[in-house]
């Protein structure tokens, strides 16, 4: 376990915000499926309490880095992986890693919401649950406090023993990301988090990721291209398993350094 | 997929997140308006209708219409097929088992003999009802064992049944997934009366010698347990009947089970491990609710099973008529099994009585499948009403 334990004591709900630096980064990280390579040698580093972007076609292998990180892929039939991921001062792929205490303090929303089968209520703390970081009264509360904090509660205080299933799409995804939330983790992985979802709800989940963004540090997943230039500090482009070029968004969309990534922002390949 | 607009006016326009298909580069320049995609092409308008009737083409209107009509009539027929089917057998029944329904009257549910009545006496009559001299015949202990039987086998093979759809989807490597899947349907394929077999000259005795002693002898002398203990038989009746329905019901219930759980979305699953929560954690947590009500659907389908078992349970429930086990290890019999055994010597009830007491006892399992049904529709409404948003079972 890393020295830097934050958020959800039980005594209140505090900002998930604790930790100053969680920054991540990967070296020489290469990820594989059986006899096939999906990620070549990739080093990177992100912006800690920024939102990192992760632009490139689809199936450049950008969903598979950020399973990586959260190590997902370890559910994955013969997958397997080199190098090092780093998160904070932990290295993810090290051996005697307890992934249950990574995956609290690394996040995760996803590209279709996917509320549990219970209650709103039960939903947003059913990680707090897991990892049992607060008393059962508490529950109420700590539900309360991240339902407000993605701006959800007003919309459902009356129904957080309701089936999440009714709510619309964005609601779902906000609902999806307070839960996400309310483990208090360090790092958010978004894969994809408003490909699913309508203008305006993409609209809130996204005015939510900007708040959200000077307290933790994100990577996302985005097809999106304006929306890694409205939201991220940091763009890396993957292409065909490789990684191209990354660096602060405004100089990468401005001036880009790689023939491959001007081609992809111009719309040439993609 | 790429957005077309990468222009600076265009980077604020949110709506751009929409994903592919759902937008066709609003502000690329070039596409034609919607109308001029919905319409027609203005170089080949579209030839104007012949009016309504007339000519070569009207006669075929006739005919298409009236083709139809059949098809429609011919559909209906295929339809009510099964609802006639049920409402004649039914109806049969009732017609044979009538004049029975009323010379035992609310006695058939309370009492325990089963008593055809002197076979060689004249036959009585009593208000206009033929039977022989002292026939009297009460189901309770039929109707106790039916629902007894099946719901003890219940209890044993859903747990296993879920254990085994658990396994076949989330643990086995596929190949052998396939192969355990096509043994359940191997067991659901054995004929009862092999089973049955089984169970009177293998399972039987094995329990009587081996599971019984040990359960009876180590149970602790408790009034609600006394059902567990006492002399442990021969192998024949309540346990042994269980048992063999369990197995024969076990393939039916794993089998939809895992169909429901390969229904689980990764999606959901997978967000309950990125949570941090362990596998048993997500079982409990999102695939479970995910299938309980399909699996309260599976259950009923093989408790369905269970209850009209006929051939199996005749040969391993002792087949006793006129008591009650006071034991799982007591002989007992089922309706079911009751019919089969007596059917024949029933024929030779000249007035015919016998076989009416034995409609009325397949009318009352009727009526108890016909209950669980209900029963299970009712509950999985209920369980339902967490509105997944996919299929809930039946």
């Amino acid at each position: 376990m890393s020295e830097s334990i934050p958020v959800s004591s039980p005594a209140g709900h505090p900002e998930p915000t604790a930790t100053l630096e969680a920054a991540i980064g990967a070296a020489g990280l290469s990820v594989g499926f059986g006899g096939t390579t999906v990620l070549h040698d990739i080093t990177v580093a992100f912006a800690p309490n920024a939102i990192n972007a992760l632009i490139g076609p689809t199936g450049c292998g950008k969903s598979t880095f950020l399973r990586s990180i959260n190590r997902m892929n370890d559910r994955v039939h013969s997958y397997w992986c080199r190098g090092t991921i780093r998160v904070g001062q932990e290295d993810v792929l090290g051996k005697g890693l307890d992934v249950l205490s990574l995956r609290r303090r690394v996040g995760m929303a996803f590209q279709r919401p996917n509320p549990f089968p219970m209650s709103i209520q039960d939903n947003v703390v059913s990680g707090v649950k897991a990892h049992r970081l607060a008393r059962r009264h508490e529950l109420g509360g700590i539900a309360e406090y991240y339902l407000a904090q993605v701006g959800l509660w007003p919309a459902v205080k009356d129904r957080l023993q309701d089936s999440p299933f009714r709510l619309s799409g964005g609601q779902q995804q906000l609902l999806c990301l307070a839960r996400a939330l309310a483990v208090g983790p360090e790092v958010l992985l978004l894969d994809e988090p408003t490909s699913s979802l309508d203008p305006r709800s993409t609209e809130m989940v996204e005015d939510l990721l900007a708040k959200l963004s000077s307290q933790l540090t994100m990577v996302m997943v985005t097809h999106n291209l304006a929306q890694a230039r409205r939201l991220s500090a940091t763009t890396t482009f993957l292409y065909e398993g490789r990684l191209i070029e990354s660096g602060a968004t405004e100089r990468l969309f401005a001036s880009p350094g790689e023939a491959e990534t001007l081609s992809y922002l111009s719309g040439r390949i993609g | 997929m790429l957005n077309q607009s990468r222009q600076s006016h265009d980077l604020d326009q949110r709506s751009s997140a929409c994903p592919e298909g759902s937008q066709s580069g609003a502000a690329g320049g070039t596409e034609l308006p919607p109308q001029v995609l919905l319409a027609a092409p203005p170089s080949s308008p579209a030839p104007p209708l012949p009016p309504g009737g007339g000519g070569r083409g009207g006669g075929g209107q006739k005919r298409r219409r009236e083709s139809q009509r059949a098809m429609k009539t011919f559909l209906g027929f295929f339809a009510a097929l099964p609802a006639a089917a049920l409402a004649a057998v039914i109806a049969a029944l009732l017609v044979k088992a009538w004049p029975a329904i009323l010379y035992n009257g609310t006695g058939f549910f309370t009492q325990r003999q089963w008593q055809p009545g002197g076979q060689y006496s004249q036959p009585v009559v009593t208000n206009g009802i033929s039977h022989p001299l002292g026939a009297s015949y009460g189901a309770l202990p039929l109707i106790v064992g039916t629902v007894e039987s099946s719901a003890l086998a219940l209890v044993m093979a859903v747990p296993i049944a879920i254990g085994t759809a658990l396994v076949v989807v989330h643990k086995l490597p596929p190949r052998l997934s396939t192969a355990t899947g096509l043994l359940l349907e191997i067991l659901a394929g054995v004929p009862s009366v092999v089973i049955g077999l089984w169970g009177t000259i293998a399972l039987g005795p094995f329990i009587a010698r081996r599971i019984a002693p040990l359960i009876a002898h180590n149970v602790p002398d408790i009034a609600a347990l006394h059902f567990l203990r006492g002399p442990v038989g021969y192998g024949q009746g309540l346990l042994t009947s269980a048992v063999v329905l369990a197995v024969m019901i076990l393939p039916i219930i794993a089998a939809t089970t895992r169909d429901l759980l390969r229904q689980v979305p990764t999606d959901a699953t997978d967000g309950a491990a990125a949570l941090g929560m362990t596998d048993a954690e997500i079982l409990s947590a999102v695939t479970l609710p995910w299938v309980r009500a399909g699996m309260i659907g599976a259950s009923v389908l093989g408790l369905g099973r269970a209850l009209g078992e006929t051939m199996a349970v005749a040969m391993v429930s002792g087949a006793v008529l006129g008591a009650m086990p006071s034991s799982i290890y007591q002989a007992m019999t089922t309706i079911a099994a009751t019919i089969v055994s007596q059917l024949d010597s029933a024929f030779t009830d000249a007035t015919g009585f016998a076989v009416r007491t034995l409609a009325e006892a397949s009318l009352v399992l009727v009526l108890i499948t016909l209950s669980v049904n209900v029963a299970a529709r009712l509950l999985v409404r209920r369980v339902a009403s967490t509105a997944l948003p996919v299929g809930r079972g039946i």
